[in-house]
């Protein structure tokens, strides 16, 4: 089957700034695609090229097979965004801003209201359905800006960090809802800061910084490939620090970490190799998406 | 190129200029006691502290009462207070601090059609306006003609005007505050000399064309008229040219709201 995204040599510039630096990749048909990536990345920047309301500098970008720069109006009729920002309207209800939305897809009358309800009562925002959106917690703002995109049934969503800020319970929901619509078929490309969320829900992941790819696959690859089947963590005390990461060094290993603790992965989906380094307390445990993402991109802090 | 991703296509989708509308008549159901205020009471303040009282000093025009004179100024020049507050700093607000637009435009909204229903929603609080006040300076026995009627028509036309106009300084402005000149230099200077409190004649001769070619001027001549019930060739050119505005700024809106958004 054709690919529902394909990008080609992707690039957006704003000025002389690249945000996004000719990247390729594809979403596949049906499936759960993930974009990680440090804060300041390139993955808004590459999500709104690919919801058409920002357009790309250079390079190709099709959606549902259709060309962003061409056919961007057939694309939205199809697609459901939830923005990095909720972009809520502060003057309608939680309710009306459902149904003021869905008319842009066609949906009116008492359809959109008993398809508003519908939503509203999945999200647990039947309650609130009154009320203004300004006096709704954050969590339930970002509930109703994710509720308004799946009123007109999208046959793909893309969702900017669609669980940021939400409270174990409607991370929960959410994803159960983001489940439902994938075993309906439909695409879903989002991004995350939660590795947890990527591990569980993504099918596929593209690790992104600096607006270039660094590694993709599944999560289970990604993982093996770049910290292996386990990671080990040595607890070093001040001056012998210094000597074990040379000695891990010398035998191909960096070490992770600060404070008295180091992390070292292993290669090609094994453990790593740390007998040997006088070192007392060596705990073995499961490699993480954590481990893959702060190997690819480093621990600096981002102030882009 | 680049500006072609949303909306320079030829597809135009009037339902969602009715879409847009209906959002801004939904928010306004929600404070209509607030909104029915504005629209009504503050322009009949006016009308009476100035068509009475002011008309007290003044005395007789040569064929109508002051009061009689001035009422179709004031109720085309609310409407364009309307039209013009609604689509700059209505539309400012909603685009720049909320950032609906944004969302908005991720559905299948191209910007001329979100634009249209700006600028027809600025033009609906302009009519409202007019008829209300128009109610009340009919009551009051201000206008001498059923042609009256046909100043709903002028106030239809002054919002679209003024509401493509109010969108064009909404997309170009950098700041909340910068919007304030829109009233002090913009609305202030048409409402009080285009001819709604005094005759333009009465002008020194170097600002007659000045106050001619101030786009408020010509809705106040055709609201007279039709209040007065003498409607002529210069009444139509009148409306003709509000029309014209509007095919002008109207474009000219989107195609700046296209340059602010969508980068
Ligand atoms: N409209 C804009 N004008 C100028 N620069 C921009 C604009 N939008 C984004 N950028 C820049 O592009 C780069 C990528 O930003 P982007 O928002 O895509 O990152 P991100 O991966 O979504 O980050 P975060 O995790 O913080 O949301 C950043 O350097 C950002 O400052
Ligand atoms: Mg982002």
């Amino acid at each position: 089957m054709d690919p529902v995204v394909r990008a080609t040599q992707l690039e957006k510039k704003y000025g002389r700034l690249t945000a996004v630096d000719r990247i390729s990749f594809e979403v596949r048909p049906g499936e759960t695609f993930g974009l990680l990536g440090p804060n300041g990345a390139g993955k808004t920047t590459t999500m709104r090229m690919m919801a058409c309301i920002s357009p790309p500098t250079s390079g190709d970008l099709t959606v549902l097979g259709m060309d962003v720069r061409r056919q961007s109006r057939a694309i939205r009729d199809a697609l459901g965004v939830v923005a990095q920002h909720d972009g809520l309207d502060p003057d309608l209800s939680a309710r009306d801003n459902l149904i003021v939305h869905a008319r842009y897809y066609g949906l009116r009358g008492s359809v959109a209201g008993a398809r508003a309800d519908e939503v509203l009562e999945f999200f647990g925002l039947t309650a609130r359905s009154r009320d203004e959106v300004d006096n709704l917690s954050g969590g339930l703002k970002r509930r109703l800006s994710i509720a308004r995109a799946f009123m007109h049934r999208p046959r793909m969503v893309i969702l900017d960090e669609p669980t940021t800020g939400l409270d174990p319970q409607s991370r929960n929901r959410v994803w159960e809802q983001l489940a439902n619509l994938k075993q309906e078929g439909v695409t879903i490309a989002m991004s995350t800061h939660y590795m947890e969320e990527a591990a569980s829900l993504c099918d596929r992941l593209v690790v992104i910084d600096h607006g270039r790819i660094l590694a993709e696959g599944t999560p289970d690859a990604l993982v093996r490939e770049i910290a292996g089947a386990q990671t080990a963590m040595l607890k070093v005390e001040g001056p012998e620090r210094a000597r074990v990461v040379r000695a891990l060094a010398e035998r191909g290993y960096q070490a992770h970490g600060r404070g008295m603790l180091l992390a070292v992965h292993g290669r090609d989906g094994d453990r790593p190799q740390v007998e040997g380094l006088g070192v007392a307390h060596v705990i073995y445990r499961p490699s993480t998406l954590e481990d893959a993402f702060l190997a690819l991109t480093g621990r600096e802090l981002r102030d882009e | 190129m680049a500006l072609a991703v949303i909306g320079k296509t030829a597809d135009f989708r009037p339902a969602n200029v009715i879409g847009v509308w209906l959002r801004h008549f939904t928010a306004f159901k929600r404070g209509y006691l607030i909104e029915t205020t504005a629209i009504v009471v503050e322009p009949v303040f006016i009308l009476l502290a100035v068509g009475f009282g002011v008309g007290q000093l003044v005395g007789q025009l040569a064929d109508v009462s002051y009061a009689e004179f001035v009422a179709p100024g004031i109720v085309v020049g609310n409407a364009m207070w309307h039209a013009l507050f609604e689509c700059s700093w209505g539309a400012y607000r909603r685009m720049q601090i909320h950032k609906i637009y944004e969302s908005l435009l991720t559905a299948p909204v191209n910007m001329r059609e979100l634009a249209g229903g700006e600028i027809a929603w600025g033009a609906t609080r302009a009519v409202m306006t007019t008829v209300a006040v128009l109610a009340v300076a009919a009551a009051l026995g201000l206008i001498g003609s059923p042609m009256g009627l046909g100043v709903i028509l002028v106030g239809a036309l002054t919002g679209l005007m003024f509401g493509s106009l109010g969108l064009v300084f909404a997309s170009v402005a950098p700041t909340t505050h910068s919007l304030t000149l829109v009233f002090t230099l913009v609305g202030t200077p048409l409402f009080f000399f285009s001819g709604a409190f005094f005759p333009i004649s009465s002008l020194p001769s170097y600002l007659q064309p000045v106050a001619w070619a101030m786009p408020l001027t010509p809705a106040v001549q055709a609201a007279r008229g039709f209040a007065t019930g003498s409607v002529g060739v210069q009444e139509v050119l009148a409306l003709a040219y509000l029309a014209g505005l509007t095919l002008l700024f109207y474009p000219l809106a989107t195609y700046l709201l296209r340059r602010r958004l969508i980068a």
